[in-house]
């Protein structure tokens, strides 16, 4: 089952990297605003896989709860900023 | 307090305020997982405080003003077919979208999808804009005030399950309203 | 073999193995589709489903506990956030003008397009 988990942590640290070039290179803002949700959500299960294999799901869950809340929040906020006053 | 003695709210004020106040003590309960009775009273008085100062925020009124619905005030046994329905709807959408966007050539067709779709109740507004875009191949670009929906589909068969209003009827069921619902062929 | 492994593990494994799936198809669509909005359906959606099965996934895993339950309204938050954020990112593309890429324009003729209106969104900001 670890090895499951490392996998799948690989396959989430691949997303993100190449989230990352979708951020970097995206030829409108949205694009890179889209990018940027998907390395949120990813990275809430990361830090929920990493719990796992530290053998303390407890406290990460936590973590990963926190900042499930933040990314929901963070993105409605900014995306509200770049429509400005039409929205 | 003069929201609770408020003729204009639909449903009984006592009963939402009591929901409220489990909800939040659940949600206490599981965040804290100490069930010293130290913690239980604390949670208790805080849930219930914390319901009542809320509870004014959390009525929503309709178009005119002449009613207010409260935001969770809905039939939680209909709430739980309709979301088993929209997880099913979710998974069989999906793999569709999936299909579609991993085969060599790309097969989609994106298009603007317009309806009209009105309700008093402004939750259900809401709750089928929340739906449509949960549901892989159609997300909702706008609503306006007087519920035309403008809706960017991404390949045919989701056009065509959006344009046969199953969703729609099926949020009318969960809001006990009427199902009015009338297609709109504009620009595109 | 097999039999060894508990019936717990094993379902769990297939919960995240098909979770899996779906967050690779979600990439994919992200690197491959043409247009911003068509991108929108890749992210939000496909990456809903596929977060929500892994963590189902792990809860079955975890077995009967608190963490469980805070990894279920964990999932509840993702579901009730994901399809927000998405909307209101298309709705705020949708009122500054981002043109929307249908098939018989071709994605290379819209692109340039696509360039000016970022950058009016951009303009935008400072209005």
């Amino acid at each position: 089952m670890r090895i499951f988990f490392l996998v799948l942590m690989g396959v989430l640290l691949a997303t993100i990297g190449l989230m990352l070039q979708r951020v970097f290179q995206g030829p409108t803002i949205f694009d890179r605003m889209n990018g940027l949700g998907v390395i949120t959500a990813d990275t809430i299960l990361l830090i929920v896989l990493f719990g796992f294999l530290d053998n303390q799901p407890g406290m990460y869950v936590d973590l990963a709860m926190a900042y499930a809340m933040m990314g929901c929040l963070g993105s409605v906020v900014l995306a509200k900023y770049l429509g400005g006053k039409k929205l | 307090m003069e929201s609770v003695r408020d003729k204009r709210v639909v449903g009984s004020p006592a009963v939402h305020l009591l929901s409220m106040a489990v909800l939040m003590f659940g949600f206490w309960m599981l965040l804290s997982g100490n069930t010293e009775p130290k913690f239980l009273t604390y949670g208790v008085l805080t849930s219930i405080i914390a319901a009542w100062v809320s509870y004014p925020l959390l009525l929503i009124p309709n178009g005119d003003d002449t009613k207010r619905y409260f935001v969770f005030g809905v039939n939680p046994v209909k709430l739980l077919a309709y979301f088993v329905w929209l997880l099913w709807q979710l998974v069989l959408a999906n793999v569709d979208v999936i299909r579609a966007t991993v085969r060599p050539e790309i097969e989609i067709d994106p298009c603007v999808v317009r309806f009209r779709y009105q309700t008093d109740n402004p939750m259900a507004k809401v709750v089928l804009a929340n739906s449509i875009t949960l549901t892989p191949g159609t997300v909702t670009m706008n609503v306006t005030e007087d519920g035309v929906y403008e809706v960017h589909a991404l390949t045919v068969g989701a056009a065509e399950g959006l344009r046969g209003g199953d969703m729609q009827k099926k949020v009318a069921w969960l809001y006990g309203e009427s199902y009015d619902f009338e297609l709109l062929e504009g620009k595109d | 073999m097999i039999a060894s492994v508990p019936v717990q593990e094993i379902i769990a494994a297939l919960l995240m193995g098909l979770g899996l799936i779906f967050l690779v198809g979600s990439m994919i669509g992200m690197l491959r589709l043409p247009d911003f909005y068509s991108r929108v359906h890749a992210s939000g959606n496909s990456e809903t489903l596929g977060t929500l099965l892994v963590f189902l996934g792990l809860a079955v895993y975890n077995g009967v506990s608190i963490t469980s339950a805070k990894l279920l309204i964990i999932m509840m938050f993702v579901f009730i956030g994901n399809p927000i954020g998405s909307h209101i990112l298309t709705k705020a593309a949708y009122k500054t003008g981002h043109p929307v890429w249908t098939k018989n324009r071709l994605p290379n003729e819209v692109l340039p397009d696509a360039e000016i209106k970022g950058g009016e969104a951009d303009a935008d900001l400072h209005s």
